[in-house]
């Protein structure tokens, strides 16, 4: 069958709820992750040690850490760390797995033969570490771990976008234009690319969300953000020591993180139904 | 009357889903007796399938039936699902239409064929392997021992198909449904099911429900004749009054004159125009008014079904006025009703010429062709790549305004060839000469300007157009590509277009989706027009498209090649479609081509041998057409990975001499001018076959 | 069939050799002087050469590396740096430990994640899929490190249960043993499992719409019996593959819920090494990781082979 979904794209039907509520979720993630600093009541790296492990209360909503910094106010603080290093993250994967599928899939041939094989040796590293290699070498920042975390996304990008390409490339429409003596380039960018990046949008939002836990993961072994500054991943491996006595401390961020990547699920869902119906869920 | 084995009675199935409900089949009735065929015929939308999932009790979640279907005397649906569930496979059993996927690709064919002698007949699984391997001897599977252990990806379609009978066969079921066997088939391979149905109906004296949109197919096997149109049976009687000059209702007279016909070409089919009512809104009377030419007043009451013969009725209350007025319809579609005033003459100056056009295509390379045999001495690994002759020494010269048509089995390279002569595919050698200029040798600069003159009509109208571009854009790009038109022009261009294919102007701003299969492939011919081309390649242009809407675009077809003078390459897998629109048929087996010549002469002996099999494979509902002789091939294609010694259809040719054939390369021996035979029968003797069609009347 | 396996285990073999190049090459960049480590903060700048020489570090790198990867093959890993013992005994100790861990989690996450999968898949609409549906979604938004601290706060805190932290071997008694295994292994395997099951529900599900189910079903097979033959084993399919994929990330995951449990796996030992800088432990440890990655690829290979007749049977055979 010819995409029949894609055919049925442009027609107008209520918006998905998972749509509806994984953007609003969403945009409210990014409004703080922006303005998180002038929202916040408190200053991140305010101490007080007389308020140490206070519990969540109407001054101090998520309650306070051990230096009896306000733990609210660094929630709002970390989800800009977090959420840049999960875009960026993708974005890198995006700016080079694009590209390149594109090209293994059109061209054919060596490059496409060099690109894959690339891709092969890069997949057959588990994700975490990459990221660990890199970091181990290194001192490690946040746009040290993003660009691990983007690189280990490269390969995952190139097959879906050449396996896109390729599809359409089967496509009659694009025979027309090459019976037409249409140019590379043309057909490329004209013919299969806006039939190509709805899969890849949604392939993209599911990456935001592994990038945002693989880059709170390796903030949370001490191999991305480092102190003071401080994201979701580091509150939480600092708050480690103190779960016993103070588990709002760990717990608060970890929540905050939890519904963020629920959101960008739903958003996911949401842009899957409404771009391209067909395609899977739950491929990594 | 004699015992009904089927009997549905006023049967409605709705489909309820996001809201709203779409009625799939409205209140029909029709009853089977024992040891009799019906056939159900109608085109895509008609609710044919539904019919029989609704016998077989399978309908999906969503489907409401209401009625009663009584299978032998008793309401299957006042059954408990269990009790349903035993009646399948065992008394009722179904062969589905893709035997491709029908079969499960992770079970040995005969498991699968032995499951229901297990399951109903409670047979030992060593007996049932043994009584499946029976089965499938007497679906004249060769080495039924050796099939039964395959799995279903070793098997060819025919193979599969075989497979699937033999397992709605097993347990000797009172009522076989047949949900368009053969439509996933080669005219061959089709030819060799319905001889088997045929022989089994008899032997077996089966009950069957025959489902087809092919009239042909359905006039092969059916004694009695129901005609669904939109979730109606609007006309249901016996076989040769329903296809043959008794036919009564307006939408059988429409679906009888869009058929193309080996036995009378005429220049013009009579298609349907319009297209199918939306089945979500209520119809308030007749289902079939909006198509229908002889519609006036009296069509807007509910349309009973009346009798208007012994046993044979139809739902139209002019059936029996309009006995003898023949169907004559427009075939605008959506817009300008237009006819090519000018005669055709084709055979002008010489257009493109190709000479020993050669592609080959790898199939097997790098790693996987290393083969590991010990058996041989010497290195146990060999590198054996495999490389498929798609396309092998072909020549072939078309003039302009010409129409060739190019017909074979699938996998014979007609695909293949079509695209190399516009160099879509790179062949590996050869030349293709477009008023004497090598398409192939051309630098890319050149290669483009030829491209404006040569052209290509794709199959699949939902993917030849790109979906996220309007008809205006999609026609546009070649008008500005080829310098034919710049700015507001452009615009008119685009209308014009639109025009030449009988499509109004309104349509430029439309999506894809927004228009139906002809209307889709209407813009494709459009898009390949745009360039002023004058030849174009029509690779099998209609056989996405149900017989109605194919009948309209044969003629838009054949319009457009006399307005403009074009030449094309028809490539289709169906005969009587190629001899309806060619001057010259050209009939390829194996990436070579066995004869070419006019349509005349390729239709009557002296003929290929092949050809002979294509033609008596060919259904036929005309009468007066017979087959005297049916010829049968065996097997199905296979593709060639080898030099071909001798005769390309020597593997499959019922009149192999011999030797001679395995060995020499056939010569061409020629009846007439312009006709060529490759065979090494002698013409005399090709000349002494009975013809498979009586003699054919001349063109008009 | 041959020439596929051949090509699956060449294909490892090309990899890994890579990886080995990159990790060589990536680690001997890394700050940090070898020899400073080894003769400690009082050693004089000749000593530290004359140890250099010593180790060949001044050779060219690709001396070196093949130095290092002809040790390889000898399973002579070098000496660790900071504990200034062999390597191979040390990372032995680990693997088993980390292998404890993993194929139990692999096993759980295999049987719970696919039954999972196949009962929202056969109760689709229901109230069951509904509730599995959800669970999956919240579950695969955790991370492993916060699955850890919630449940150190739940069970070990709160509830008392388990032990935070440590390990004994099993000879101290299959209680005590598995006490400290399993909260390392449910931290692990919720994800996964959450993975799993909704993959697997998607593809039973497509199978169940397929079209040899529907002729199944006409032949009037048993519901029952139509999802255990029928489906099943071909909606697993893709199951395999992505278990397999899952192995990856169930490495991350090891790393992560050691270095959180103080679980002496292979993960632990790996971060310990990064945090001390002791270069030949961290290549012999990411090593290691890499064919284990790959050998899990390759038994996935084999499995959907063997599950695969199109690959297990070379194809068409006319007759």
């Amino acid at each position: 069958m010819a995409l029949p979904s894609m055919a049925s794209a442009p027609r107008r039907r209520p918006l998905p709820a998972s749509l509806v509520w994984g953007a609003g979720i969403f945009a409210f993630v990014l409004f703080i992750a922006v303005a998180g600093p002038f929202l916040a009541p408190f200053d991140y790296d305010q101490m007080n040690i007389l308020k140490r492990m206070q519990a969540p209360s109407a001054v101090h909503w998520f309650g306070t850490d051990e230096f009896g910094r306000d733990v609210f106010s660094r929630v709002l603080y970390g989800a800009r760390l977090s959420i840049a290093m999960g875009i960026g993250a993708t974005m890198i994967s995006l700016a080079i797995g694009v590209p390149l599928g594109l090209i293994a899939g059109y061209y054919r041939g060596w490059p496409e033969e060099a690109i894959m094989r690339g891709v092969d040796v890069l997949i057959s590293i588990p994700p975490i570490m990459l990221g660990l290699l890199i970091l181990a070498v290194t001192t490690p920042s946040v746009w040290k771990s993003a660009l691990a975390v983007g690189v280990i996304y490269v390969p995952i990008m190139v097959r879906l976008t050449r396996s896109v390409c390729l599809e359409v490339m089967g496509e009659e429409f694009v025979e027309a234009a090459k019976a037409r003596g249409e140019r590379g380039w043309y057909i490329l960018f004209s013919e299969i690319l806006p039939n190509a990046w709805p899969p890849i949008i949604v392939e993209t939002a599911l990456r935001v969300t592994f990038a945002i836990m693989l880059g709170a993961a390796l903030s949370f072994l001490g191999l991305g953000v480092q102190p003071p500054a401080s994201d979701w991943g580091l509150m939480i491996a600092e708050a480690r020591p103190f779960i016993h006595q103070a588990p709002w401390i760990a717990v608060a961020p970890g929540i905050a993180l939890v519904i963020t990547v629920i959101a960008i699920n739903l958003l996911g869902d949401g842009l899957r139904e409404i771009l391209d119906p067909r395609m899977k869920r739950d491929r990594l | 009357m004699s015992e009904a084995i089927l009997d549905v009675k006023n049967l409605t199935v709705a489909y309820e889903g996001g809201g709203r409900s779409s009625r799939a089949l409205n209140d029909i009735s029709f009853r089977i007796e024992r040891g009799k065929v019906l056939g159900i015929v109608g085109e895509s939308g008609s609710g044919k399938s539904t019919a029989a999932m609704a016998v077989l009790g399978l309908l999906p979640g969503g489907a409401k039936p209401s009625g009663q279907v009584l299978f032998k005397g008793q309401d299957i649906y006042a059954k408990s699902p269990e009790e349903r569930r035993a009646l399948r496979g065992r008394e009722i059993s179904i062969v589905f239409q893709d035997p491709f996927t029908s079969l499960n690709p992770s079970i040995q064919v005969g498991r699968q064929i032995a499951e229901p002698l297990i399951l109903h007949k409670g047979m030992e699984e060593k007996a049932a392997l043994q009584e499946a391997e029976n089965l499938l001897r007497e679906v004249g599977i060769t080495d039924p021992a050796r099939t039964a252990k395959a799995y279903p990806h070793q098997l060819s379609g025919g193979m599969k198909q075989r497979a699937l009978i033999a397992t709605a066969l097993a347990c000797d079921p009172e009522l076989m449904i047949l949900d368009e066997p053969t439509t996933a088939l080669d005219v061959t391979i089709e030819a060799q099911i319905l001889d088997l149905l045929e022989a089994l109906r008899v032997k077996r004296n089966l009950s069957m429900m025959f489902i087809s949109h092919n009239l042909g197919v359905i006039a092969r096997l059916a004694d009695e004749v129901c005609v669904l149109y939109a979730g109606d049976v609007v006309e249901y009687g016996p076989k040769e009054t329903v296809l043959g000059p008794g036919h009564r209702h307006p939408y059988t007279k429409g679906l009888l004159a869009s058929l193309p016909k080996l036995t009378d070409r005429r220049d013009r089919l009579f298609p349907i125009p319009g297209r199918l009512p939306d089945l979500s809104q209520t119809i308030p009377g007749c289902i079939f008014e909006a198509r229908c030419p002889f519609a006036c007043k009296g069509c807007g009451q509910p349309q009973p079904l009346q009798a208007v013969g012994a046993d044979h009725v139809s739902r139209c209350w002019r059936s029996l006025e309009l006995a003898d007025v023949p169907w004559r319809a427009d075939d605008a579609e959506g817009g300008v009703a237009a006819h090519s005033t000018r005669e055709h003459q084709p055979g002008g100056e010489m257009l493109l010429e190709a000479r020993d056009v050669v592609k080959r295509f790898t199939v097997v390379s790098g790693l996987p062709a290393l083969k590991f045999d010990a058996s041989g001495g010497g290195f146990p690994l060999r590198y054996e790549p495999v490389s498929l002759r798609a396309v092998d020494r072909v020549t072939l010269s078309i003039r302009q305004g010409e129409t060739v048509g190019l017909v074979g089995e699938s996998g014979c390279g007609k695909s293949t060839f079509g695209r190399c002569l516009i160099r879509l595919i790179e062949p590996q050698g050869g030349e293709v000469l477009l008023r004497g200029e090598d398409i192939l040798s051309a630098s890319p600069g050149r290669h483009r300007a030829l491209m404006q003159e040569a052209q290509i009509i794709f199959q699949n109208p939902d993917s030849s157009l790109n979906p996220r571009k309007t008809v205006r854009e999609i026609l546009a790009r070649p008008i500005r590509l080829f310098g034919i038109a710049e700015g507001a022009e452009v615009d008119r261009k685009v209308d014009e277009l639109l025009d030449m294919v009988r499509l109004s102007p309104r349509y430029a701003s439309r999506y894809p989706h927004q228009m139906s299969g002809g209307e889709k492939q209407r813009v494709g011919i459009a898009r390949a027009l745009a360039s002023k081309p004058k030849f174009i390649v029509c690779d099998e242009a209609v056989s996405a498209l149900d017989v109605s809407v194919q009948a309209s675009i044969l003629n838009l077809l054949a319009d457009l090649r006399d307005e403009l003078n074009v030449a094309y390459l028809f490539i289709s897998h169906d005969l009587s479609v190629i001899s309806h629109i060619a001057d010259r048929i050209c009939v390829m087996y194996r990436g070579g081509i066995v004869e070419l010549g006019p349509t005349e002469r390729i239709l009557q002996p002296p003929y290929h041998p092949y050809t002979e099999a294509l033609l008596s494979a060919v259904p036929f509902i005309e009468k007066g057409a017979r087959q005297r002789e049916r010829i049968r091939l065996a097997g199905s294609v296979t593709g060639s990975t080898e030099q071909i010694v001798g005769c390309r259809f020597q593997d499959r040719c019922p009149r192999k001499l011999g030797g001679i054939c395995e060995t020499v390369t056939p010569p061409a021996r020629s009846s007439a001018e312009g006709h060529e035979i490759l065979c090494h029968i002698p013409l005399e003797e090709l000349s002494g076959y009975e013809s498979v069609l009586e003699p054919l009347e001349r063109r008009a | 069939m041959f020439g596929y396996l051949l090509q699956r285990l060449l294909y490892i073999f090309v990899i890994v050799a890579v990886m080995s190049v990159l990790i060589f090459w990536i680690t001997q960049i890394m700050p940090g002087n070898v020899a400073y480590m080894i003769l400690g903060d009082f050693a004089g700048m000749d000593q530290i050469l004359a140890l250099e020489q010593k180790l060949g570090l001044h050779d060219p790198i690709h001396v070196q590396y093949w130095r290092w990867a002809q040790g390889l093959l000898q399973f002579d890993l070098g000496d660790s740096l900071i504990m200034e013992r062999p390597i191979a005994p040390i990372l032995f100790d680990a693997i088993g430990n980390s292998a404890i861990l993993a194929l139990s989690s692999i096993g759980l996450v295999a049987l719970v994640g696919i039954w999972l999968g196949v009962y929202s898949a056969i109760h689709h609409g229901k109230a069951g899929d509904h509730i599995v549906s959800l669970a999956t979604y919240v579950t695969l938004a955790v991370p492993e490190f916060f699955w850890c601290v919630l449940l150190i706060i739940l069970f070990v805190g709160y509830l008392g249960w388990f032990p935070a932290t440590g390990y004994t071997s099993l000879s101290e008694g299959f209680f005590v043993w598995a006490q400290h295994l399993i909260l390392p292994v449910v931290a692990l395997v919720m994800g996964l499992m959450a993975h799993v099951s909704r993959l697997t529900r998607s593809s039973m599900l497509e199978v169940m719409h397929s079209q040899y189910v529907l002729a199944a079903r006409a032949k009037g097979v048993p519901e029952g019996l139509v999802i255990r033959r029928h489906a099943l084993r071909n909606a697993l399919l893709p199951t395999i593959t992505v278990l397999a994929i899952d192995v990856g990330v169930l490495m991350g995951g090891i790393v992560v819920v050691e270095t959180i449990f103080s679980y002496p796996g292979l993960g632990r030992l790996l971060i310990f090494a990064i945090q001390q800088m002791d270069v030949p432990l961290i290549q012999a440890c990411l090593i290691v990781v890499t064919i284990v990655y790959a050998v899990a690829n390759l038994l996935a290979d084999i499995l959907y082979t063997f599950l695969n007749p199109r690959i297990r049977y070379g194809s068409s055979v006319n007759g």
